[in-house]
């Protein structure tokens, strides 16, 4: 039955990429509305968060879920390891991996802000002001992307793990995810703090 | 039914617990690099998770009162590689831990380095901690 399925689905694709190549150069049929204006070279994203919201409300509770599924606890000398035991379980922890995965993207896009209208540092002094972010990320957009990219890379192995439900494996991915997110920080967010204690 | 019931919710308890303090923020951020703390005490527990491990132990005040202290560490693969193990946390240990006190909270700390009741001493520290020599 799933072959026939895929079967019908393939011939749909052929069908519709036919039609599509046969309409290349021919002009529209009468009805179709033409379009006005050219298309915009990026689909017309409308951020509602800024960055600062991605990070707090996207990014950081759904890595916590991924960081806080394995592990350990140690109490009155008894170790008690931490691992989905479901498949429920595992389930809900690759969510929120691709939560983290997806998430970059929104990072990327450009005009996102920094955070909220009129909102400070966080830490006066110690990380920098949304307008100091903001000059870092358009003087290097390409090393934006970059760590934005080298998040999604290292969310690779938690979901490869997640997939082969290897509790270990996945308690190693999450000190690459740690990275990933502290080398990010230390350029765009407190390079200052990172400076000063060298 | 109803032990089953709450075998399970303890279990996803367990599962989904709350670290503290999870959010990543610049190390001077959330501590205070000018109060440097010794803390002696009894260690209640660690927590031996990424991205950062956490100990708690209880600290005997000038006033005889209890302190519960929550002290932050680096990740657990790191302590791993620095020859600290989870089987090193026994039952009502006693440990010395070195590091600078909590912005905001009295009772949190950021451990540098950890001294063990048989004299074994770990760094601790995670990144972005002041240039202080703990980790040499």
């Amino acid at each position: 039955m799933r072959y026939f399925r895929h079967r019908h689905a393939a011939a749909a694709v052929v069908l519709v990429a036919a039609s599509l190549l046969a309409g290349c150069g021919t002009p529209a049929p009468e009805g179709t509305p033409a379009p006005e204006q050219p298309l915009p070279a990026d689909p017309p994203y409308r951020p509602v968060a800024s960055i600062r919201e991605v990070m707090n409300s996207v990014i950081d509770p759904s890595v916590d879920v991924v960081w806080n599924s394995v592990g350990s606890d140690i109490e009155h000398g008894r170790i008690t390891d931490r691992a989905p035991a479901t498949d429920e379980n595992w389930a809900e922890v690759r969510r929120h991996a691709l939560i983290v995965s997806e998430a970059p993207n929104l990072l990327m896009m450009h005009n996102r802000p920094v955070a909220p209208p009129g909102a400070p540092s966080l830490a006066p002094g110690v990380e920098l002001t949304p307008e100091e972010i903001r000059s870092l990320i358009d003087k290097n957009p390409a090393g934006w992307y970059l760590f934005a990219q080298q998040l999604q890379e290292a969310m690779k192995p938690a979901l490869a793990a997640i997939d082969a439900k290897d509790s270990e494996a996945l308690f190693a991915a999450g000190e690459k995810i740690d990275t990933t997110c502290e080398n990010c920080h230390q350029v765009f967010w407190y390079p200052k703090a990172v400076a000063s204690a060298r | 039914m109803k032990t089953k019931i709450l075998l399970v919710l303890l279990a996803a308890g367990a599962l989904w617990s709350v670290q503290p303090a999870q959010a990543h923020h610049a190390f001077a951020a959330e501590y205070d690099e000018k109060k440097p703390v010794t803390l002696t005490g009894i260690v209640t527990k660690m927590q031996w998770v990424n991205p950062h491990g956490w100990i708690y132990m209880d600290v005997k005040q000038p006033d005889g009162k209890v302190k519960h202290w929550t002290i932050e560490t680096s990740g657990p693969s790191q302590l791993s590689r620095r020859g600290l193990k989870k089987a090193d946390f026994t039952d009502g240990m006693s440990a010395v831990v070195k590091g600078y006190q909590g912005v905001k909270d009295p009772a949190l700390a950021n451990g540098r380095t950890l001294v063990l009741a048989d004299g074994r001493s770990f760094y601790v520290g995670s990144v972005g901690g002041p240039n202080d020599g703990a980790d040499r």
